[in-house]
């Protein structure tokens, strides 16, 4: 008998998760892990409740029923700055950068976030080296180290996009959140940016990343998990995910449910 | 001299008042319409105390105390709303806090308090003792702007739901800001009752809430130095200019409009646009 | 009997407000401005209205002036005042705002005297009893009689004609009004048309119930619009007006049996306040 290596623990854990807004199901009963490590691609059709998964995550949105558990400890009570404080940290759709100050001192801000944890501690200190060489670092990181002292309002949105990711890599999170990075760049950018992704999730940092551009997303992710109308429809290697027929039904607009019991008969 | 001297203790008690609004509105971006109650406040709380033979320097931390509590309250309450609902609910606690003030018999009704006992100290050393708490005040607020809470309160002021996301509880800063700023309207409003003998209810309502923020405003938000220049300036401008007198109100609503047409950063504003150049990234003004 | 004039008392009151906060409401659902500087354009036509109906005998003339020129002096202060200060953050409008009020209030005072102005021949006396027992003055009844049709009219304009569709749209999305083959700027003078004319109606109305114009008679009853257009939930003018009617109503009980705790401006910002804290949307809010 060969010894399969123990699965480690998830990172975060999401379960049957559901999300009711009035009358409205937005998220329907939803499952899935996430491994620590890995870099997993959120998608589904439009409107299939992707952006409104991750706030529930965050804690933008409060879920309604379900669980959400990050390494083990349960956080879906819990407001948005706790949540980030417990090691998860987002990087927005739509940017938003701190306009009033420089890019490098968007990025201290949240390196300072031992200090900004409450406003006694915030008050009795003053010096910042620390956190800028940090915020420096994580500017190298994602490649705009030469915008630093310049001002958020006159960047490009691939530079803005950049700086969301170093402003939540800053966090030093255990796990990433990432909503739609490239969304908005032409081609080269994108595939730049998502390099750039691929490329601190090798150096440790865990993932969990939502997209449109599927070919980017087949690229760079390790295993996908996919939405439609709310609910999980399938769960695995990105490949696989794909040819997939309930998928492929559900971007191409046809009846997932319908797909899936014909896809059981044929097999049975 | 004597003129002189009542006319800087006056211009210190507005800049001391000037300097608290400014840790909640310039710092944080919190508009609040309904400060002056708080002046009124400290003042109660010191005239009342004081008249029951407590000692002047006892009643201020206690006028701070009490004000800054109210404030607290305030600004819980003030969470609770939406953003653009808080400039009006800030006027409706300034206009209730009057409204209460002036029916109630024991704080002198709507003639309010008279006969406010002698500091024990010299017309003097009461201007300097006044002109040494805003020194004291303003270095307070250059240290938070410079401290790690400053940053947080302007990014505040910008975007609270983004710091949130940066793990900042936004909410508990907010908090903290109308507590101290309240507090410290509170020390203005005893210093303001001592220095006048007396005190009524109609010195502090939302023309006097707005006249305070027109001083931040002017003085451009967020710049400790502007605002005070703003405030002595201001609350200086009918004395120096007796031909002003009977137009005062005009040529300060005047102001207050031009100001916001042509310079919304206010004179800090002026002065950044003069001194930097195009481009570059700050606050105006505020050394 | 006492509940049904206070009732009365407080409708008629109600309806003042109605006419007021509704400028205010279609402002601030457009602009996102708190218009403080309203309460002039209700005192600038209660000054022409009674003017022109003392030169020319005639009410109704007296009316249409009023309206109309409140109606241009509100565009006037757009164009001058808000549209520059659109990009603006939202104190900057606010401060304006605030400094144009005053300065108007300085300039009505200086223009008028400060004792006011009254009607040579006031008309529309003369008591009219209605159902139930309730006593209503004929300006008091016409009044809600023109209030009632006036709102319903707006409202039948924003639903049923292209141009009210049209503005309702812009404060959703902008860009739409275009669509309709009508220009934001057009959009925004109507609204500040309509929205001041309907001050200047009140102003006429309450100079008339009051037999006096004078300079300050703005400024409570605009804070007020201010509370009301919050509790009706912002931009909503059926939601405007079920709110000031109560705010009315509840300000005469209130005014009777809190009149020892409250004084009647009081009461209507504590109303507020406790509404707001049970529900900080406020009252009539849509979402």
């Amino acid at each position: 008998m060969s010894a399969t290596p123990a699965m480690p623990a998830p990172l975060l854990r999401v379960s049957d998760v559901t999300v009711r807004f009035g009358g409205l199901t937005a998220i329907d009963s939803v499952s899935f892990d996430v491994r620590p490590g890995e870099l997993l691609g959120l998608i589904g059709p439009n409107g299939a409740g992707k952006t409104t998964m991750l706030r529930s995550i965050t804690g933008v949105v409060r879920a309604t029923e379900g669980r959400v558990e990050l390494d083990g400890q349960r956080i879906e009570g819990l407001p948005i700055d706790r949540r980030i404080l417990r090691g998860l940290s987002l990087s927005q759709q739509l940017v938003k950068p701190l306009r009033e100050i420089s890019v490098i001192d968007n990025v201290a801000l949240a390196a300072g976030s031992a200090k900004t944890a409450s406003p006694l501690k915030s008050l009795l200190h003053v010096a910042r080296h620390e956190e800028l060489a940090m915020a420096r670092k994580m500017l190298e990181r994602v490649g705009i180290a030469q915008h630093a002292e310049q001002s958020p309002a006159i960047q490009p949105l691939g530079v803005l996009k950049r700086l969301e990711m170093a402003r939540a890599l800053a966090l030093k999170p255990r796990l990433l959140l990432l909503d739609e990075p490239l969304a908005g760049l032409n081609s080269k950018e994108a595939r730049s940016l998502a390099d750039t992704i691929a490329e601190i999730n090798r150096q440790g940092v865990t993932i969990v990343l939502i997209e449109h551009n599927l070919g980017e997303v087949m690229r760079i992710c390790q295993r996908l998990v996919v939405l439609d109308n709310g609910r999980k429809i399938a769960d695995g290697e990105p490949r696989a995910v794909m040819n997939d027929p309930v998928v492929r039904a559900a971007y191409l607009g046809g009846d997932t449910l319908a797909t899936a019991a014909a896809d059981g008969a044929q097999h049975a | 001299m004597d003129y002189e001297i009542s006319l800087l203790t006056t211009m210190g008690v507005s800049v001391l008042f000037a300097l608290s609004l400014n840790l909640i509105t310039g710092f944080c971006g919190q508009i609040s319409l309904g400060h002056a109650a708080f002046l009124g406040i400290g003042a109660y709380v010191a005239a009342m105390l004081g008249k029951a033979g407590l000692p002047f320097l006892a009643t201020l931390p206690l006028a701070m105390l009490l004000a800054g509590a109210v404030g607290a309250v305030v600004g819980l309450a003030s969470l609770r709303v939406r953003a653009d609902f808080l400039a009006i609910t800030t006027m409706g606690v300034g206009f209730l806090f009057v409204g209460i003030v002036r029916q109630q018999n024991w704080l002198g009704g709507e003639l309010g308090i008279s006969g406010i006992p002698d500091t024990g100290l010299s017309k003097t050393a009461f201007m300097l003792l006044t002109l040494l708490l805003c020194a004291l005040v303003a270095a307070f607020s250059q240290y938070i702007r410079k401290s790690w809470m400053g940053r947080v309160f302007n990014g505040i002021a910008e975007d609270e739901d983004t710091m949130r996301v940066l793990g900042i509880d936004a909410s508990r800063y907010k908090l903290v800001a109308f507590a101290i700023g309240t507090a410290l309207a509170g020390l203005a409003g005893s210093m303001y009752a001592y220095n006048l003998r007396f005190i009524g209810p109609d010195s502090f309502g939302f023309v006097e809430s707005i006249t305070v923020l027109s001083m931040v405003v002017v003085g451009g938000i967020g710049s400790v130095t502007g605002v005070i220049v703003a405030a002595a300036l201001l609350s200086a401008l009918p004395a120096w200019f007796q031909v002003i007198g009977d137009y005062k109100l005009l040529v300060y609503g005047g102001l207050l409009f031009l100001m916001m047409r042509f310079s919304p950063g206010g004179m800090a504003g002026l002065v950044t646009r003069f001194f930097s150049p195009v481009g570059s990234v700050g606050k105006g003004g505020g050394t | 009997m006492l509940y049904v004039e206070l009732t009365a008392q407080g409708l008629v009151q109600g309806a003042i407000y109605a006419l007021i906060a509704l400028g205010l409401t279609l402002v601030y659902g457009l602009l996102r401005i708190l218009h403080v500087a309203h309460a002039a354009l209700f005192t600038l036509g209660a000054y022409v209205g009674v003017i022109v109906c003392n030169a020319s005998g005639s009410l109704a003339l007296g009316f249409a002036a009023g309206m109309v020129v409140a109606g241009v002096a509100g565009v006037a202060m757009f164009r001058l005042a808000y549209q520059p200060l659109l990009r603006q953050p939202p104190f900057v409008a606010l401060i304006a705002s605030i400094g144009l009020y005053i300065a108007a209030e300085e300039i009505f005072r200086i223009v008028f005297g400060a004792q006011g102005l009254s009607f040579t021949a006031p008309p529309l006396q003369g008591q009219i009893p209605v159902f139930g027992g309730m006593q209503f003055k004929v300006a008091e009844l016409l009044m809600m009689l023109s209030t009632v049709a006036i709102i319903g009219v707006l409202g039948w304009l924003q639903t049923r004609t292209r141009i009210g569709v049209a503005c309702q749209a812009t404060v959703s999305d902008p860009q739409m009004a275009e669509s309709f083959g009508i220009t934001l700027l057009k959009v925004r003078d109507i609204n500040f048309f309509v929205g001041s004319a309907l001050a200047g109606f009140a102003g006429v109305w309450v100079a008339l119930l009051n037999n006096l114009v004078e300079p300050t008679m703005g400024s409570v009853p605009s804070y007020k619009a201010l509370a009301i257009i919050v509790l009706g939930g912002l931009g909503s003018v059926r939601g405007t007006l079920a709110a000031a009617l109560v705010l009315g109503v509840v300000e005469s009980f209130g005014t009777i049996y809190l009149g020892q705790l409250l004084d009647r401006n009081a009461i209507a910002f504590a109303f507020l306040i406790l509404v707001l804290m049970v529900r900080p949307q406020g009252l009539f809010a849509k979402r």
